[in-house]
């Protein structure tokens, strides 16, 4: 069992080891605003739990307990610092007129946290610290039923945690469009951690070690992009602060009356006092309502638009280093994530029969970041138009003549981060053309082209845009031209299925490559392409 | 074998220091710590990679490294310093690992009267291997201190190293993914090619197979303006780096290109199937 010093130690250690990545979460700060000080936050809240926690006789688990959480609610901040303190609440209720307390208890009052963390808001968001905050709940409390190791009981609340961080760009999209991990999960993810290393005894070497910065699998679009673009509506004050009621304060009716004053509103404590955090345009009204509750401690107001123009240059410097963007003309949401998870600038929405405009292009080329642009028109029919923009802006604008879609996902694998825009445009090149692109269709009206007569309707394969093959399923058809091709220096097929398709007739196709070519390597991926049903690649 | 008056090197286990070679330099090796849940190895020491590796493949739990304290680096200097009055102490990155500033730290601890330089290699694996090679040559002419850590610090700013991933998945969950974030995510399968540049982990690019990801290692070295050294490492493929090394042969003298393997420290980070070349330019 464990005392009240343990569990005020054990906080300690993880202020020191949130202490050290504090930088790297701030980094990772975009929601709900991307002001770049939620891990200082998470810091100053833990430092005041902490600081409370010393003037509690230490013997008593409770005590400790209830005067952590009175220092998380004091000194609370920001968005994240404000729930992490209702970690520190549940915990509290849960030690409650508890000397000591084991791992059941532990797990038991991490799950009463992550409860009333939940509570406190009004509209509750997933992939972000109460997300991770429940998991790492659930995974303690499904490993006390097989243990009372408070040690192995936070080890799996941690792992539990480092999964939950890594997966919150795929609940929360303005996660993943930024291509980073929610900023308050790994910072609770870091003060469990912090706590595992001193129930392992390792405060010691705690000081040899970094934490670790998850970040997620998923695709990512450029960041620079993202945060560079200009924002319409500005962000306001973040208003914090604690009233000390001078009647019994009730929660419920405060959140109702400031629900209207502005964002992300969080009203979190007791009678007593609660802690109050706001983003609000006029900070005025809030604290004068406070002011009627009773009396105000910690007052904070900060200008967010200041904060984000900060936290801004500082993405920058941390982003990919390139100095050359890439703009991609592609069709369908399968292939627009092809090209997106390589990390292309931006995507014009166009292809065969659906050009886009000088407009369109321009536009795209205009919103990136850097002065040097690469135009990826992946289609023959667009890169006449693609050609004219470089006497529409000021930027320096290159094309690629790529007339297919594998060639440009060929020159966008080529791009080289080191190389600057000549260098790029002439690697980027010469990969673009190394590729074969297969195209299978159906024909929209009968023709014949040189002998071959096409009926309306028959399906039609070209290879490099050259009539290869016709037949009545796509799939036939595309079997056909794969075996009519010459594969002995290729090794890699690459399939991209498009609207007209289906997976499992895909797969079928991919079959018999594999039976007829053992050794190519055959890839079968979704396009959502319309018009075509098959574009494949032969490399 | 090395007199009194000769400058030692010490350097640690990241930089994948082939073990016979460490011992015919007299170059003496850190090892970090690697820890799979409850059970640390010094690496290199109480771990050799072909446990490693199989261990990394089969453990469920992932690996953590972490440096060892500050005294016993001093222990290292101290006992060093009976053979010498001066060591040059060249690491791994200090952006990707703390065991610069840990080194920092020892220096201050030391008992033994011996005046110790250090140098940050801003690099890791044989990238920063070839610089701690160019320095314990250099020490062994007899060259004075100063001349040694300089000599190390101009070869840092020329030492390249270009590495191929099968995945990103140990880079990312190990924290060290740094701007090479750019290359996750695919939703092709690709190969890149990550390297460290400027102490940080660099994207220099990616492939659709391993063949060829391997063919555009080949072409950067090739680019160089001059190559000096050259070394191929891997993880657990050495038929691979032999034909590799061979292929090389052909730009540079096969029987001078040292051949290593990459250590459980960096395989931590890097996973099972890496094979990396690392050049330092000059003559």
């Amino acid at each position: 069992m464990y005392t009240g010093r343990e569990l005020r130690e054990m906080f300690t250690a993880a202020t020191s080891w949130l202490e050290k990545s504090v930088p790297d979460i701030n980094a990772l700060n975009v929601f709900p605003v991307p002001d770049g000080d939620c891990g200082t936050n998470m810091l100053l809240t833990l430092r005041s739990t902490v600081e409370e926690a010393y003037r509690a006789p230490d013997s008593d688990a409770s005590e400790v307990a209830q005067a952590m959480a009175r220092g998380a609610l004091m000194g609370a901040r920001g968005n994240s610092g404000v729930i992490l303190s209702q970690i520190f609440r549940g915990l509290a209720e849960e030690l409650g007129g508890k000397g000591s307390f084991g791992g059941r208890e532990f797990a038991a009052g991490l799950t009463q946290g992550a409860a009333v963390a939940y509570k406190a808001l009004s509209h509750p968001v997933e992939g972000t610290i109460l997300t991770v905050a429940r998991d790492a709940a659930v995974a303690a409390t499904t490993a006390s039923a097989q243990t009372e190791s408070l040690c192995h009981i936070v080890d799996a609340a941690v792992s539990a945690a480092k999964e939950s961080v890594a997966n919150t760009p795929s609940l929360l999209p303005v996660l993943r469009q930024a291509g980073v991990v929610d900023a308050g999960g790994q910072g609770l993810c870091v003060v469990l951690e912090g706590v595992l290393q001193y129930l392992r005894g390792e405060v010691e070497q705690m000081q040899y070690r970094q934490p670790q910065v998850m970040s997620s699998g998923l695709p990512n679009v450029s960041r620079i992009v993202q945060l560079s673009a200009e924002r319409e509506e500005p962000y306001g004050y973040c208003t914090e602060f604690v009233v000390e009621g001078r009647r019994k304060l009730d929660r419920d009716k405060i959140s109702s009356r400031l629900a209207d004053k502005g964002q992300c509103l969080i009203v979190v404590g007791d009678e007593k006092m609660v802690h109050i955090h706001i983003h609000t345009f006029d900070p005025g009204k809030v604290l004068q309502y406070g002011c009627s509750l009773g009396i105000l401690h910690e007052i904070k107001i900060q200008n967010m638009d200041d904060q984000y123009r900060g936290f801004a240059e500082m993405v920058e410097s941390q982003s990919p280093p390139a100095s050359v963007a890439t703009v991609a003309v592609v069709s369908g949401d399968g292939l627009t994530q092809v090209f997106q998870s390589l990390g292309v600038s931006a995507v014009v929405q166009g292809g065969q029969t659906m050009n886009p405009s000088t407009r369109e292009l321009l536009e795209a080329v205009e919103s990136v970041a850097q002065d040097k642009v690469i135009l990826l028109p992946n289609n023959k029919n667009i890169v006449p138009t693609a050609r004219q923009l470089q006497g529409l802006t000021r930027k320096k604008v290159r094309v690629i003549p790529t007339e297919t879609v594998p060639q440009g996902v060929a020159a966008l694998l080529a791009f080289n981060y080191d190389a600057d825009l000549k260098e790029n445009v002439s690697i980027m090149k010469q990969a673009s053309s190394a590729v074969k692109t297969i195209e299978v269709t159906r024909a929209v009206r009968s023709a014949v082209i040189g002998k071959v007569k096409i009926g309306h309707k028959q399906a039609i394969g070209f290879v490099d845009g050259k009539l290869a093959s016709v037949g009545e399923a796509p799939e036939e058809v595309l079997l056909r031209v794969l075996q009519g091709l010459e594969m002995k220096q290729s090794e890699l097929i690459t399939i991209y299925y498009g609207k007209g398709a289906h997976r499992s007739e895909a797969e079928k196709v991919v079959g018999l490559i594999k039976r007829d070519y053992p050794n190519v390597e055959v890839e079968l991926i979704y396009g959502g392409q319309p018009h075509y049903h098959y574009i494949a690649s032969v490399e | 074998m090395w007199g009194f008056g000769v400058v030692r090197i010490v350097t640690d286990s990241p930089a994948d220091i082939p073990p016979v070679l460490a011992k015919e330099l007299g170059i003496v090796v850190i090892p970090l710590y690697v820890r799979f849940g409850s059970e640390v190895y010094r690496d290199g020491v109480d771990l050799t990679p072909d446990e490693f590796y199989r261990k990394l493949v089969t453990n469920r739990s992932l690996p953590v490294t972490s440096t060892p304290a500050p005294g016993e680096i001093a222990q290292v200097y101290d006992t060093l310093a009976e053979e010498t009055e001066e060591i040059v102490s060249i690491h791994v990155s200090s952006k990707l690992s703390a065991t610069y500033e840990v080194a920092l730290q020892a220096r201050e601890q030391m008992k033994k009267k011996c005046r110790v330089e250090l140098v940050d290699s801003m690099s890791g694996a044989m990238g920063e291997g070839l610089v701690v090679i160019a320095a314990a040559k250099e020490a062994r002419k007899g060259t004075g201190l100063e001349q040694v850590a300089n000599l190390a610090r101009e070869a840092a700013l020329k030492s390249h190293v270009y590495m191929c991933f099968d995945t990103l998945e140990f880079l990312r969950r190990g924290g060290r993914i740094g701007r090479a974030q750019a290359l996750l995510g695919s939703v092709l399968k690709v190969n890149p090619i990550i390297g460290v540049k400027d102490g940080e982990t660099h994207p220099y690019g990616r492939e659709r197979s391993r063949a060829r990801a391997i063919d555009r290692v080949f072409d950067f070295v090739k680019s160089l303006p001059s190559i000096g050294e050259l070394a191929v490492e891997h993880a657990s493929t050495p038929d691979e780096a032999e034909a590799l090394a061979d292929r090389l042969g052909g730009i540079f003298p096969r029987e001078r290109i040292y051949m290593s393997r990459v250590a459980p420290a960096v395989g931590v980070h890097v996973g099972p199937h890496v094979i990396a070349v690392s050049a330092l330019e000059g003559q």
